[in-house]
Parts: structure tokens; C-alpha cells; sequence
């Protein structure tokens, strides 16, 4: 007795594969889905009303917790934001700093992708690597600003303090061994038939439909377009930096994960150089303790782990906190082509999508 | 012996129940602190105010000169000793790495092409800190958009982010909603921006720049702007049901239901007096050490 009809599901918001408190009702026809509808809010804090009633100094806090896994990113583009509102140069030891940190951060996150988006798909080996080497560098944070996730790394002008005695000599350490453990997950997944036939060719998304919807990061690029902020609107220290935008034309899971590690290794190429030629100097411009602001608007834009992340700040004249803040977070634009990718697969297959756009729901929700 | 038992009638609920009611009377020592300001960036309203300092710092100057003059006669008639002359007062030089970004006039080709081929439509093109402002008629942000996007000169493939601001102290509109526009193959960006009275309803982005969706819904929610022509046009961050629009300025942070537990607000000494008890079970000297 089989009966035609097509059924709606709730996959999350509770559900270990959604990576937090994400909803997504699904419609399906057998194991095919036919239509997919993301459902988000479930983690909405008011970061932005809250900072609106924060300093320039104190809303740095708040950015911590959006991108909890990537905040050092968080924090460089409030930290960016605020001083082109302001017009403060920061010191070029500083930016170095910044940007050393910044692609250590780049690491961590997308080692927590590698170990979440294998286990989402089967693959339970490589969760316990990737954290292996992410819990290094966690440790290397906490030796810099006494946090891990939560780190609020920067000041606005450069940095409270410079590195810590001994990071330079672990930074290396961790250079030293981090390329030969990158080679240990390719061993792991790469031509692993499993892991292949789970990915290949499965939540697709070309180019036009990317720029469409404005996803930005390693998907844009695995379809093709070498689309990366660091290149082509570079800040801190990055226009001094010497590396590759690593892009693929098959716009597939597969063609993601193979980005996303190659975006590894160009991270370890620029804190290479940052360790190389780090100058000496001071790492905090001369600011007033209160910064007060005069009329202005500015929209500062970085690249995240997950894409395009923004800060758009509008201040009035004399205040000492933003007007309005706004975050344009690359997961929650990037979240938007969920339905694109799996309408009309299989099941399966929204697990590995969701996986593979690497969405953090504390920034989606804010 | 069975007794029985009377059903009770449930107790009348003290304060308004669910969780999303907002009772702004509850909560009337939270007032809402509204702006007195229009923080609106625009090299005309700039270019205004400077002049208008100028003009004033020159008046100034000029009755210092006047009454230098009244007073040098005075005292000549007197035979008293001649009044010192005044000195012209120069702006303080603050000695810091800051260098604020005033609004410039627009060089730039892509404002002045978006000038040329919109015409009348275009209210003012000016940058600020290195970014490009265009500020069009609300009527026309479609014809602008599709201008940015289509036109091969400036191929803006782009909608990287919109939002809006609410300026409750503004006359003639009430929200500027801004769209950031990305050129991939160029390499540059642009703001686009229009400014909209309580109750307008703009065209939505969604057809030509399919990425507005979500973040034309996200205005809605946050600001109560609504969007013509939008596919989906319902909350997404807040519930269906939630009542107002929390990035309204007059939208208060905390309101009822907050828990507000203030050390320095605990008159009769309640809470201290807990927390002494607390740290001396856990063996924690909290008393301050008297001074000599």
C-alpha cells in the first residue's frame, strides 16, 4: 500500500548536523526534496540595538559573539571600521600583528569546518585531527589576549599589548609542522572513494547564481570567480603580503573542500611572512581616551573564513557611540542559496550542503 | 471519606502575560533617549556648515577689530594707555594620528557617469573616507540600480549589503536605506542611497539583485520599512507575532520582564548583605580594609 503524497519535515532546530539553531523545513517527494526553506532567529541577540548603546571601545565585545569560531576576524573588521570612521593610521607593526593573528584565526576556523563538515558526511578520523593542531593555535590566542574563542584581539589605534614572550618561537613550531598535517587529511579524504562520492557534483552553485545572491568566500571562489577582499580591496597588512587566491571551476562540494585547503596553505604562506618580516615599532597610534566622532558613514568590508563580512557605521557629530551599526555577515547572505543548492537532490545531500557553506548561526542571527 | 475539594478559580496573572508583550508604562524609568540630530553624511549640508563657521568666525573677528577701535579711541580721549590689540584666535591642532574624513566633491568617473545617465533623478553624489556616495530620488532606486548594474561602464554585478537608519529628528523623511553595491571585475564599490518618509514603500531589489531578499526582510524587521514587488515580504530574525520594530530609535534596550539588579540602586542593602552572607559560607573576605 503506498501512498503518493509529499511530506514536510523539520530538520533542526535542533539537529547535530545544522551547526547550531538552524530550521530548515523541508518538503519531500520520496528521499527528493522539492522544496527547502531556511528558518532563522532562533539565536537573534540585538547585537546591533546593543551596540548602538556601546562605545566604539565596548561594541568590539559584541563582535566576538557573532562568528564565534572565527572572532579574531570579527574583531579586525570592527577594529578597521571604526578607525576609517575616524581616520586613525594605524602602526605598520601593528597591522602585521593584526594580520598574523587573523590568519591563524583563518586556520582555526576552517580547520573546525574540515572537522565538522567530515563528520556531518561520515568521515569521524578527520574531526580528531583538525582539532588536534585547532586546539594549538586556541592556545596560542589564549597566550595573546587570555581567550580562546572570545578573544576581543585589538584596540581601536592597534593593540593593548605586543606579542607575548615565546609566541614567535610556538608560531613557528606550528609552522614548521602544520603542512605536513594539511598532507595528513588529504591522505585522509582526497581520493578517498567515500568521501568522493558524497561531494562530487552534489549541491551545486555556478558562478551567476553565486554573484546573484551575493555568496561570497571559498564557494564563490570554488565556482570559479577569484573573488577574494584580501586581493582586491586589501587592508592591514595584506596588500604587503605575497599569496594566491586558490579558485576551482566545479562549483561543487567537492571543489570547496578542495579550495578551503588550499586557502589553508596560503594562510600559512602569509604568517610565514609575518613571522619573517615582522617590524618593530610601536603597535598603538596616538588616539585621544575619548574618541568622539563627527558626521560620517563608512561600510568596511574584510574577508572572513565564510566571505565578505562588513561593518557599516553611521556616527553623529560629538558621539562617543555608533549611530547605527550594521553587520552584512557572510553566512546569513551565503545561507540565502541553501535553497537553490538542494532543491531537487536528495536528503543526504542537505546535510553535505549545509556543511559546505560553513554557516555559524551566532552570526547569522546576530 | 472523600473530601471534597472546591476548584479553585486561578489567580488573576499580576502583570500582562506571554512573552512578547511590551508594556512600555511598566517601565517608565527606562526612558527612551531620542535624537536630537540628523547624522546625515552629504557634502552640501557639509560645505554649509563650514561656511557657516567661517562667515561667524569672521563676524567675530571683525567686532574684536570694532571694539579694539572703540576702546583705543576711549582711552586716547582719556590720555589712559592704549588697550592691547586682539590677537585672532587659531583652531587647536590636536597632536594625533587621527585624520577625520570630511566629505569631498565627487571626482570620481563611475558618480559622475551615474549623474550623467540619470539626470535629475541623482540628489547628490559626493565620497567620504574613500567610499562614493550616490544619493538618488526614492522614486527612481530601480532605474538606478539597474543603471549600476547594466550599464558596461560600471558593471556593479553585486548587492554586497543593504540596510537602513532611522532618523526620527529628520523633517521631510524618516529612513535612509543604503545599498552597497560590489564590482567583482572592477574592483570597486558604491553606495547608493535613498531617503524615505513613515510609510513610503520603495521597490523592492529582489529581481534585478536577487540577494536583497533576505536583507529586504531583514529590514522590514528591524525598521518596519516594507518593499513593493518582494517575493516573501514576513519577519526573519524576530517571531511572526513580535510587536514593534527594535532598530527604531524609539525602541528602548531593556523593557518589562528584564530582571535590573543595580548594586549601587540596593538601598536597603539587601542584595550586599546576601552577598556578604554568600562569600563568608565560602570563606571570601569581601569587607574593605579599614584605613588608619
Amino acid at each position: 500500500m503506498f501512498k503518493n503524497e509529499e511530506m514536510e519535515i523539520n530538520l533542526g532546530p535542533q539537529h547535530p548536523s545544522t551547526h547550531g539553531v538552524l530550521r530548515v523545513k523541508l518538503r519531500l517527494d520520496g528521499e527528493t526534496v522539492t522544496k527547502c526553506t531556511p528558518v532563522i532567529g532562533y539565536l537573534h541577540r540585538g547585537v546591533e540595538k546593543i551596540c548602538e548603546n556601546k562605545t566604539f571601545f565596548q561594541g568590539q565585545v559584541w563582535t566576538d559573539r557573532m562568528d564565534y569560531v572565527a572572532s579574531i576576524s570579527n574583531n579586525l573588521g570592527w577594529a578597521e571600521g571604526v578607525e576609517k570612521l575616524f581616520g586613525i593610521e594605524t602602526p605598520r607593526r601593528a597591522r602585521y600583528i593584526r594580520t598574523l593573528l587573523t590568519e591563524q584565526n583563518r586556520l582555526a576556523s576552517h580547520l573546525l569546518w574540515l572537522a565538522t563538515h567530515a563528520l556531518d558526511i561520515g568521515a569521524m578520523t578527520v574531526f580528531l585531527y583538525a582539532f588536534r593542531e585547532r586546539e594549538y593555535l586556541l592556545d596560542l590566542f589564549e597566550a595573546f589576549c587570555g581567550a580562546r574563542l572570545t578573544t576581543t584581539a585589538f584596540r581601536i589605534g592597534g593593540l593593548r599589548e605586543d606579542l607575548p614572550p615565546g609566541f614567535i618561537k610556538n608560531s613557528q613550531a606550528f609552522q614548521d609542522r602544520f603542512l605536513a598535517c594539511i598532507d595528513e587529511y588529504e591522505e585522509l579524504l582526497t581520493e578517498n572513494r567515500i568521501w568522493k562520492k558524497r561531494t562530487v557534483g552534489v549541491a551545486k552553485l555556478n558562478a551567476e547564481d553565486c554573484i546573484a545572491l551575493g555568496v561570497t568566500g571559498p564557494v564563490l571562489r570554488a565556482a570559479g570567480v577569484p573573488y577574494d577582499i584580501r586581493k582586491a580591496f586589501p587592508s592591514a597588512a595584506y596588500a604587503e603580503m605575497d599569496f594566491e587566491v586558490p579558485t576551482r571551476t566545479e562549483a561543487d562540494t567537492y571543489a570547496r573542500y578542495l579550495v578551503r585547503l588550499a586557502e589553508m596553505r596560503q594562510s600559512h604562506r602569509i604568517i610565514q611572512q609575518c613571522l619573517d618580516g615582522l617590524p618593530e615599532g610601536p603597535v598603538m597610534a596616538k588616539i585621544p581616551k575619548i574618541l568622539k566622532s563627527e558626521v560620517n558613514e563608512v561600510y568596511h568590508p574584510i574577508e572572513a573564513p565564510k566571505g565578505e563580512l562588513g561593518y557599516y557605521f553611521v556616527a553623529e557629530k560629538g558621539g562617543t557611540m555608533p549611530y547605527r551599526m550594521h553587520v552584512r555577515a557572510p553566512s546569513f547572505v551565503n545561507l540565502q542559496a541553501l535553497p537553490k543548492m538542494t532543491e531537487g537532490r536528495l536528503l543526504a545531500d542537505v546535510i553535505a550542503a549545509i556543511g559546505t557553506l560553513d554557516v555559524v548561526l551566532g552570526e547569522i542571527d546576530r | 471519606m472523600a473530601e471534597s475539594i472546591e476548584p479553585q478559580a486561578p489567580a488573576a496573572p499580576e502583570a500582562p502575560m506571554g512573552p512578547y508583550v511590551y508594556d512600555y508604562a511598566a517601565a517608565p524609568f527606562r526612558q527612551v533617549v531620542m535624537p536630537k540630530t540628523v547624522p546625515l553624511p552629504s557634502f552640501r549640508t557639509y560645505t554649509a556648515e563650514v561656511a557657516a563657521a567661517a562667515a561667524a568666525d569672521e563676524a567675530k573677528w571683525a567686532k574684536q577689530l570694532a571694539d579694539f577701535e572703540v576702546a583705543k579711541t576711549k582711552a586716547e580721549a582719556e590720555g589712559k594707555d592704549a588697550p592691547k590689540p586682539p590677537v585672532r584666535a587659531v583652531p587647536r591642532k590636536d597632536d594625533n594620528d587621527m585624520k577625520t574624513p570630511w566629505p569631498v566633491a565627487a571626482t570620481d568617473a563611475d558618480l559622475l557617469k551615474l549623474q550623467e545617465l540619470l539626470g535629475d533623478s541623482v540628489e547628490e553624489i559626493f565620497e567620504q573616507a574613500g567610499e562614493r556616495v550616490c544619493q538618488v530620488k526614492k522614486e527612481a532606486i530601480l532605474e538606478a540600480l539597474k543603471a549600476c548594474r547594466e550599464e558596461p561602464s560600471l558593471k556593479y554585478e553585486m548587492l554586497a549589503d543593504q540596510s537602513a537608519t532611522h532618523y526620527p529628528a529628520a523633517k521631510d523623511f524618516a529612513f535612509s536605506i543604503v545599498y552597497h553595491l560590489t564590482s567583482i571585475s572592477r574592483s570597486k564599490r558604491l553606495r547608493l542611497r535613498i531617503l524615505v518618509p513613515e510609510g513610503f514603500i520603495p521597490e523592492s531589489a529582489c529581481d534585478l539583485y536577487p540577494s536583497a531578499n533576505w536583507m529586504e526582510r531583514e529590514i522590514y524587521d528591524m525598521l518596519g520599512i516594507r518593499f513593493a514587488n518582494h517575493p516573501d515580504m514576513t519577519r526573519i530574525l524576530c517571531p511572526e507575532d513580535w510587536e514593534g520594530y527594535p532598530l527604531r530609535k524609539e525602541y528602548p534596550t531593556v523593557g518589562w520582564g528584564q530582571r535590573d539588579i543595580d548594586f549601587r540602586d540596593d538601598r536597603g542593602g539587601v542584595l550586599n548583605r546576601l552577598a556578604m552572607e554568600k562569600a563568608g559560607q565560602l570563606g571570601i573576605n569581601l569587607k574593605q580594609p579599614k584605613a588608619d
